[in-house]
């Protein structure tokens, strides 16, 4: 009896934590989506006009097509998933090595590898924006991606290892007898069976590089390359309390490809992370 | 019968002599990538800290003259200090409020409540919005402007506005918060899966023994935690000292230098005031305090044969 009311109580006491909390996180997307569909009159009615009166979609059309948003978001996507696959394709063998040979300073270079995720991309940038001045990468796509790529290698290499090391071994030594070498091993039989692993690395590779501002910023200086991070911050910049509406929208268009791809592979992603916290 | 045989035949020998026997070639594209793309840079930034090295290009002369000049810059110590505010603060922000939701939602799970994947989805989002348009969303928040999203909700219920960008200490305030709201998520996902770790045994004698709720909380979860917590906190301390784009979309360091903080003065120095030396300096300081930050954490970390 005492058991279940305290219990009921705690249960209150949860929501009246949770609802607060989610409103925090909740309040700055819905209100972001409020802006992006407010005619310009009702901007400057704040909160009070916080479900507008007239609302429109017409910001999105004029942003997409009228300021070249259209371009950003393929540029965004493009570098994006070029970034993703190049990663995966860099960091597979060695997530391979890492989970079915054994050598000497394995777990040395897997910490390595760990390491190099905490140098912050300015560090590297700063001088490999004069080697890709020199070798004529600047204001390309791709001198960006190659940069992605490396800046995806720690974490796709330990999600990948991760995801071979869920293939049960014994499927290695099956395909040995029968008479795999190594690559045909690797190639036919653990990378097909680690697919899941695969695509949520490939995913939360595409949201990190949706998500880069750094890079293409300093890289990219003419505005018909920019990916869309870039894009909406020179719009923020260009943009006064009379286009707020179409800011919000442009921003709206950023933000919306990345909550979509994750939502849609939220479990995907949420196990990949959480395999390696619990390592940890 | 005949196949087994024949893969016998052509295992035997071949294997050993194999190039891909061995792990090299497999790890070869990632050391490649890592040795072009970071260690070559990383020398080549010390290198440049000992030069008198200048974005737009003049002949480079060894000096230590860039890095005294950078450390007597009087600007450095404002950066400094910024940096460690906005750090700290972020941090403990994160982390707290971070373990506060994984609890919550460990405990709505375990009670069947509704809601609680849709309010750690909700979190999630926050995080994997780009920090560029998390600057902007804050801005249109901050909007010191009567129609600003926070002071006209305040106005409607009679309270004054709030100089939330325009004070150089609300400022700080204010990207603070703005950084803990995209960043929390981190710090719950990987506390939630802690917990969720956490051997139920301990909870089952527990509770033979009486123990009331918060005493599991602080004799249990928290100690078992503790390694968690630790790691959590240095992984976020160094994504928050590299923190560039949420920074420069919502305040752009300023007002004057009040949120300027080292990654933002870093880059500034480069390509405002064209300093490669100084810059290179600075990145080598960010880089030096990332490392001891590091270190910190590979002492936390299982040792490297325990990891298969």
């Amino acid at each position: 009896m005492i058991e279940g009311r305290a219990n009921r109580l705690g249960n209150i006491a949860t929501y009246l934590v949770a609802i607060p909390i989610a409103g925090f996180f909740l309040v700055p997307i819905v209100w972001l989506v409020s802006l992006a569909i407010r005619t310009p009159q009702e901007i400057f009615f704040g909160a009070s006009r916080f479900i507008p009166e007239n609302p429109t979609l017409a910001n999105f059309w004029q942003v997409l097509t009228g300021s070249g948003f259209l371009t950003y978001l393929g540029n965004g996507l493009k570098l994006s998933v070029l970034g993703a696959f190049g990663a995966l394709i860099v960091a597979a063998p060695a997530a391979y090595a890492f989970s079915r040979f054994s050598f000497r300073g394995r777990g040395a270079a897997m910490m390595g590898i760990l390491a190099v995720q905490m140098v912050s991309g300015l560090v590297i940038l700063i001088p490999l924006y004069r080697y890709m001045a020199w070798l004529g990468l600047l204001e390309t796509h791709l001198g960006v991606t190659a940069i992605y790529i490396a800046i995806g290698i720690p974490l796709t290499v330990w999600l990948v290892k991760n995801a071979f090391d869920a293939v049960p071994i014994v499927l290695d030594e099956a395909a040995a007898i029968d008479g795999y070498n190594r690559f045909e091993t690797f190639w036919r039989v653990t990378l097909p069976l680690a697919a899941p692993g695969l695509a949520s690395a490939f995913i939360l590779n595409v949201i990190f590089n949706w998500s880069q501002f750094l890079v293409p910023f300093i890289m990219l200086t003419d505005d018909d390359q920019w990916p869309i991070s870039v894009a909406i911050y020179n719009y923020a910049g260009s943009t006064t309390a009379t286009t707020t509406h179409l800011l919000a929208a442009a921003c709206l268009i950023a933000v919306v490809p990345a909550i979509l791809a994750f939502m849609l592979l939220q479990r995907l992603i949420v196990s990949a992370l959480t395999a390696g916290a619990v390592k940890g | 019968m005949n196949k087994l045989s024949g893969a016998a035949l052509r295992q035997s020998p071949t294997r050993r002599a194999s190039p891909l026997s061995g792990p090299l070639p497999w790890l070869l594209p990632v050391l490649l990538m890592i040795g072009v793309f970071y260690l070559y840079p990383i020398l080549d930034a010390l290198r440049l800290a000992f030069t008198n090295a200048s974005l737009i290009g003049r002949e480079e002369t060894y000096t230590t003259r860039s890095i005294l000049a950078m450390l007597a810059n009087p600007a450095l110590g404002t950066v400094l200090r910024n940096t460690a505010v906005f750090t700290g603060a972020s941090v403990i922000g994160q982390v707290l409020l971070g373990l506060a939701i994984a609890l919550l939602v460990v405990r709505g799970e375990r009670n069947r409540l509704p809601g609680m994947l849709a309010l750690r989805t909700i979190v999630l989002t926050a995080w994997v919005i780009p920090g560029v348009a998390n600057g902007i969303i804050w801005s249109m928040l901050f909007n010191e402007a009567p129609y600003g999203a926070i002071n006209s909700a305040l106005r409607l219920l009679d309270i004054p506005p709030v100089a939330w960008l325009s004070n150089p200490a609300n400022a700080m305030i204010s990207t603070i918060i703005a950084n803990v709201w995209q960043g929390t998520a981190f710090s719950m996902i990987v506390l939630y899966a802690a917990i969720k770790s956490i051997d139920p045994v301990l909870y089952e004698a527990a509770a033979v023994d009486g123990a009331r709720p918060w005493e599991r909380l602080w004799f249990i979860t928290l100690p078992q935690l503790r390694a968690a917590l630790i790691v959590n906190a240095i992984l976020v301390t160094i994504q928050t000292l590299n923190t560039f784009d949420a920074i420069i979309s919502l305040t752009g360091g300023g007002p004057g230098r009040a949120t300027e903080v080292l990654s933002l003065f870093t880059y500034n120095t480069v390509f405002y005031s064209y300093d490669l030396a100084g810059g290179s300096a600075l990145s080598m300081l960010m880089l030096l305090i990332s490392l001891g930050l590091a270190c910190v954490y590979a002492l936390f970390l299982p040792r490297p044969e325990a990891i298969r």
